[in-house]
């Protein structure tokens, strides 16, 4: 997700600086990073990270037509849904993974025993979450099937064309 | 920094704060009575359950060296009171007798304790109001759990914005009840307005106390998850930077020596606390060493009015290369319970509105008690009431470790906040205060937030 608003932001020709923090989460007003700090404001998310560039004058949509903005709308539900719970999924679901990879990443910047509990704290909730939307009940494969489907209806949409909209 | 739930350390059952060792006035007829030898043949105990015996024998070892009538009754009302403050006994008497049966000498008495026993376990329910918040206190206590003046102790709090709860065990030294080993558990959350910030504790201790001379030394290692979070969106961003997860395990080492004869409101004695704090070197992710101290003098003057003149300071010097210590650690100054004239915790280095506390501070005051004028009241309700005068001063700052003493020394005599005033001061039993006061505050700079004119206090812990 911090990818996509580097992106955005670029392509909007803005300077900005990255920083890494271990608590980024715990800073965002929202309790979702990414999060951007401009002058005395603090704005979270993608949504209204947007809204608060474009009230600032910077807009890459500004070209489309009400069609193209909702069939854009259309999409980014598309990738976040299917492709932001898959990842959420392949991390904390999937046992190996969490054990290998997810633990230790999560839990780098603390301390024992605080590592371990963080990373307990963080497992439990997105378990809860998958519960809450369904996904519980799904194996490993048929969620990389749900990730290949989404794959490749963004692909046909793309076509043999450079961008999805517009030529920016 | 926020402290576990109070638990308490031993009970001290009967004794009030002016509580002497009874003086017995030897008339003639007890003349006689004191110069006639006795020998204390046995030591009774009526009604121990649980207790074990060899907690008992070393509080009452002293009986059995008197030597005559006075010098027994004594001892024993020493012994009494000695029993009385393990906190396992809700009452004790004593019965003194001469000795019947069959190896009875001439001159031989029998001492007979009549003790009952606390009930296996206590509880307490209260509630509270405090700052828009109201809760219910839960309490449940077990005394004397394995029968030489152990102490299990549960609190629970639930209110409507936070929850806290802590369980602490006790255990004492047999025939040495200063010297003591607690283990503590606890949950506590608090808020803090002037800094934006919400903070919950999660934590185990264990301590020990001994007591070395006429000192008394407190030895403690601490290990605390810490969990900080704004209180509103308008927090400024340096607090919203310090949100999130720490580590803190630290060791401890305290030494109190304190004459007073009261902790509130005393009216002769002095009291001197030095602690020092070392976190970083047992574990966790927060390293800094930590030294406060507390100095308080009291003297009666004529007409019933005391003179104080109380003292603190302290330093945060942080270890390693992490620069940052979060806000928790630091020193806060200002209020009605420190310097008066200004808002709770509200001098010094901030941001935006939110205090940041400093790694460096003082404080002191002057202060004058006397009784109400005209004194109405007096020898009942008026006397917990006193008028106070009073001066204080103090600053805060953070220091450039770079620079020499020195110049940290010039730093905190730069810039000095003072007020002075006059009030009234209550005291609740033997444990709180509560002042209502007029101040002037003096010496402000941009950023404190003052209180000049009527401010209200309530506390333990007074400037």
């Amino acid at each position: 997700a911090t990818l996509c608003f580097q992106a955005f932001l670029q392509m909007c020709n803005l300077p900005i600086q990255v920083v890494c923090r271990a608590n980024a989460e715990y800073m965002s007003p929202s309790g979702k990073v990414p999060f951007i700090h401009v002058g005395n404001q603090v704005v979270s998310e993608l949504g209204p990270i947007v809204q608060f560039v474009k009230a600032k004058g910077h807009s890459l949509s500004d070209g489309l037509d009400e069609v193209q903005k909702a069939e854009m709308k259309a999409y980014m539900e598309l990738v976040n849904n299917m492709l932001l719970t898959a990842e959420l999924y392949l991390q904390w679901c999937d046992d190996v993974t969490v054990e290998e990879i997810t633990h230790p990443r999560y839990g780098s910047p603390y301390p024992w025993p605080l590592n371990r509990i963080l990373s307990y704290q963080k497992q439990w909730e997105v378990r809860r979450k998958m519960k809450a939307i369904g996904w519980a009940g799904k194996t490993l494969e048929q969620v990389l099937e749900d990730v290949d489907q989404c794959c490749q209806a963004l692909s046909q949409r793309l076509g043999t064309q450079p961008y999805f909209f517009n030529k920016q | 920094s926020l402290e576990p739930l109070p638990m308490g350390g031993p009970d001290f059952g009967a004794l009030g704060e002016e509580a002497e060792l009874v003086e017995v006035e030897p008339e003639t007829k007890q003349e006689i009575l004191e110069n006639k030898d006795v020998v204390v043949q046995h030591v009774h105990f009526d009604g121990l359950g649980r207790t074990k015996d060899d907690i008992i024998m070393y509080e009452i070892s002293d009986v059995f060296k008197a030597k005559n009538l006075i010098d027994v009754m004594r001892k024993s009302h020493e012994a009494r009171e000695k029993l009385l403050r393990l906190g396992i006994f809700r009452q004790v008497e004593v019965l003194i007798d001469t000795c019947q049966g069959d190896d009875a000498l001439p001159n031989g008495l029998d001492v007979t304790f009549e003790v009952t026993e606390l009930r296996r376990l206590t509880g307490s329910y209260n509630t509270m109001v405090g700052n828009n918040e109201g809760s219910m206190v839960l309490g449940l206590k077990f005394p004397n759990l394995f029968g030489r003046a152990e102490k299990v102790t549960f609190q629970f709090s639930y209110g409507t914005k936070e929850t806290s709860y802590g369980l602490s065990f006790f255990k004492p030294q047999p025939g040495n009840i200063e010297r003591n080993l607690s283990v503590n558990v606890y949950k506590v959350t608090g808020q803090f307005p002037w800094s934006s910030l919400r903070e919950t504790d999660r934590g185990i201790s264990t301590e020990f106390n001994f007591p070395i001379w006429k000192t008394n030394h407190t030895l403690k290692w601490e290990g605390v998850w810490r969990e900080l979070g704004c209180l509103a969106r308008t927090a400024s961003f340096s607090v919203r930077e310090e949100s999130g997860h720490s580590l803190k395990s630290s060791v401890s080492h305290a030494m109190v020596i304190d004459s007073r004869n009261s902790s509130i409101l005393p009216r002769r004695g002095a009291l001197l606390k030095i602690n020092q704090e070392l976190a970083g070197y047992t574990g966790g992710d927060v390293s800094f060493l930590k030294e406060d101290f507390e100095f308080q003098l009291n003297k009666q003057l004529i007409w019933d009015s005391v003179f104080s003149a109380s003292l603190w300071g302290g330093m945060l010097v942080p270890i390693g290369d992490k620069p940052s210590i979060s806000f928790n650690c630091m020193f806060y100054l200002g209020g009605p319970t420190s310097v008066r004239g200004f808002s709770m915790y509200s001098i010094g280095p901030q941001s935006e509105g939110d205090y940041l506390g400093g790694e460096a501070y003082w404080a002191g005051g002057l202060h004058l008690y006397t009784p109400l004028p005209f004194r109405p009241g007096r020898g009942g309700f008026g006397d917990l009431f006193r008028t106070h005068f009073f001066l204080n001063a103090g600053n805060l700052c953070n220091l450039n470790y770079g620079d020499g003493p020195r110049a940290h020394l010039q730093k905190l005599a730069e810039y000095i906040r003072w007020s002075y005033g006059a009030g009234i001061v209550l005291r609740l039993g033997n444990i709180a205060r509560l002042e209502l006061n007029y101040c002037f505050p003096m010496g402000v700079q941009s950023g404190d937030r003052i209180c000049d004119g009527v401010q209200f206090g309530a506390g333990i812990r007074f400037l």
